[in-house]
């Protein structure tokens, strides 16, 4: 089981004048799916890069406090080693090609030929994962060929070719259409009920209260709040850290303003909890809240 | 021949030069074609051999163009580099050659010589042959086997990356070349016209290229780097590249008669 930790974690990129992580402190146990919010320049790739140990191997800034993965500070292991528990796939789909691969097959197995995989091995685990991310039909065509949705899903299926046991995502539905970014979510749920650990940054809020366990905010560098989505996500901090609320809980809050619903009425973050709270049972809904 | 290409072929065209067909050229080994490369390029260029010899490799490349079925890229690729070539060096050749001396043609005061454009011929004729032979190797060969190949060879992984991607890579530059164009020509920049507004509007278009090609470097290494390309693990490969007892001994063959070329020419 490998869980994530940071203590005290500063860091400042070569250059910057300001530090974009200021004494961050978590910890994030095997199992979870952990959504990272924040408004640009919050921190939270840099986060990312942090729980993956490409801070600070590949960037060389001021690192202050720890990051330990499995228990192990990350400055005590190379990047790929820290890759085969911690995976991470970042925003732009294109630019996670290796660029020298000839298929989307051989771009999966292309992680394991760097680390020696036997080939009947490789083919057994590409296949296993194409089906699961849903590209074996596109498994003989150019990784360059393929749509932005089709490109996400294999860099999420590179990533998984090494069976990371925490899956690490930097805003990957960034250019992905709204039905795009749910499958992109439906695959981080089934992976997460495979026992993964995912820890995504992610602007789309709805998304984030239908499928994380937890939420951790972040404004310039500093954790402002760290819950479950509907604490989180429904709290004043949002206006606070330059988010807004999810479309549900702006509905609900307006309906409390005008008076259609008790002005205590509990505010709610995704379309499934709306749904409970509003349904003729709400008042059960609302006292087991 | 590459077992992996046969079970693998992409069905849409892929982003490199290489054209995918099914002919012994295609499945030589990457090193057998290079040596090739190299043997063609120091006979041709060593001045021992007369344009006869030189014809003759050029009469190799024709059959090996047809062998591998790359018959219309090549000549597309050929007439695209040399007819401008040719275009030019004829008459400047023909006419201002310094050794010309003998009349080949008078045309309304103006005298073409023999000597000039003898250079021109056989200097076009070396080109054509080096430009075969190199279309050859690119059109045949992809890029993904010659890494394979350099990674098999004990070559180091980033040496491999630095001379494969490139190739792969460059139609990616190319999007991006048109999608930069689109967007500047909506916000009114004319990117067609003559060349010297085609000039003005090189700017606006390579600025955001190298901007973006500098971002995309540092997540691609990025995501190399997470993908275990740095490993100091044995690699294996998916790919399979066969190479036979033949094709290694007429490397060694090429390269010894390459290295005798290039010693004779050091001694004459």
């Amino acid at each position: 089981m490998v869980e994530l930790e940071t203590d005290l974690l500063t860091y400042q990129y070569p250059g910057s004048e300001e530090a974009s992580l200021h004494e961050v402190s978590m910890r994030i146990p095997a199992g979870e799916f952990v959504a990272v919010i924040g408004a640009n320049n919050s921190g939270k790739s840099t986060l990312c890069y942090a729980l993956t140990g490409v801070i600070p191997h590949l960037y060389h800034g001021k690192m202050q406090g720890k990051v330990l993965i499995a228990g192990t500070d990350n400055k005590d292991k190379t990047v790929s080693e820290i890759a085969l528990h911690v995976g991470l796939v970042l925003q732009v789909p294109g630019s996670q090609m290796s660029g020298v691969r000839y298929s989307v097959f051989e771009e999966v197995a292309f992680g394991l030929e760097n680390r020696g995989v036997p080939r009947k091995i490789m083919r057994k685990r590409v296949n296993k994962i194409l089906a699961l991310i849903g590209l074996e039909k596109y498994a003989m065509h150019s990784p360059f060929h393929l749509s932005g949705g089709q490109q996400q899903r294999l860099a999420l299926a590179t990533i998984l070719a090494a069976d990371p046991a925490v899956i690490v995502l930097d805003e990957p539905t960034t250019f992905l259409d709204p039905q795009g970014a749910k499958l992109v979510f439906d695959i981080l749920g089934q992976l997460q009920q495979q026992g993964k650990t995912i820890v995504i940054t992610e602007q789309r809020l709805d998304l984030i209260a239908e499928y994380a366990d937890r939420v951790l905010a972040f404004d310039k560098g500093h954790l402002v709040m760290d819950g479950k989505p509907e604490e989180v996500l429904t709290s004043r901090v949002m206006q606070t850290i330059h988010l807004d609320w999810t479309r549900y809980t702006q509905v609900v809050d307006l309906a409390s303003q005008k008076g259609l619903l008790p002005v205590d009425f509990p505010l709610t973050a995704s379309l499934s909890e709306t749904v409970a709270i509003l349904s003729p049972s709400r008042e059960k809904h609302a006292h087991s809240r | 021949m590459s077992e992996a290409r046969n079970k693998m072929q992409p069905k849409k065209t892929t982003t490199t030069l290489f054209i995918d067909k099914d002919s012994w050229v295609q499945h030589l080994h990457p090193f057998t074609k290079l040596s090739y490369i190299l043997l063609t390029g120091v006979a041709v260029y060593s001045g021992l051999f007369s344009w006869k010899y030189t014809s003759l490799l050029l009469l190799i490349n024709i059959v090996l163009v047809i062998s591998g079925t790359i018959c219309r890229e090549v000549c597309q690729a050929l007439g695209r580099i040399m007819l401008p070539l040719i275009l030019f060096m004829l008459p400047i050749h023909g006419f201002l050659y310094p050794d010309n001396s003998t009349i080949f043609l008078e045309v309304y005061g103006m005298t073409l010589y023999q000597e000039g454009l003898y250079f021109a011929l056989t200097t076009l004729l070396k080109l054509t042959v080096v430009l075969i032979t190199s279309l050859l190797f690119v059109f045949s060969t992809h890029p993904a086997d010659l890494i394979t190949a350099l990674s098999q060879a004990g070559k180091s992984p980033s040496l491999a990356y630095l001379l494969g991607s490139p190739l792969l890579l460059l139609a990616g530059m190319r999007e991006r070349i048109e999608t930069i164009q689109a967007a500047q020509r909506a916000r009114g920049l004319h990117t067609d016209g003559n060349v010297f507004r085609r000039f003005c509007s090189l700017a606006p278009l390579i600025l955001p290229l190298v901007v973006g090609a500098i971002t995309e470097v540092e997540q691609r290494s990025i995501a190399l780097e997470v993908r275990g390309f740095k490993s100091t693990s044995a690699k294996t490969s998916l790919r399979i590249l066969t190479d036979t007892t033949l094709q290694r001994l007429s490397r060694w063959g090429m390269l010894a008669a390459a290295a005798t070329i290039i010693l004779f020419r050091c001694a004459w």
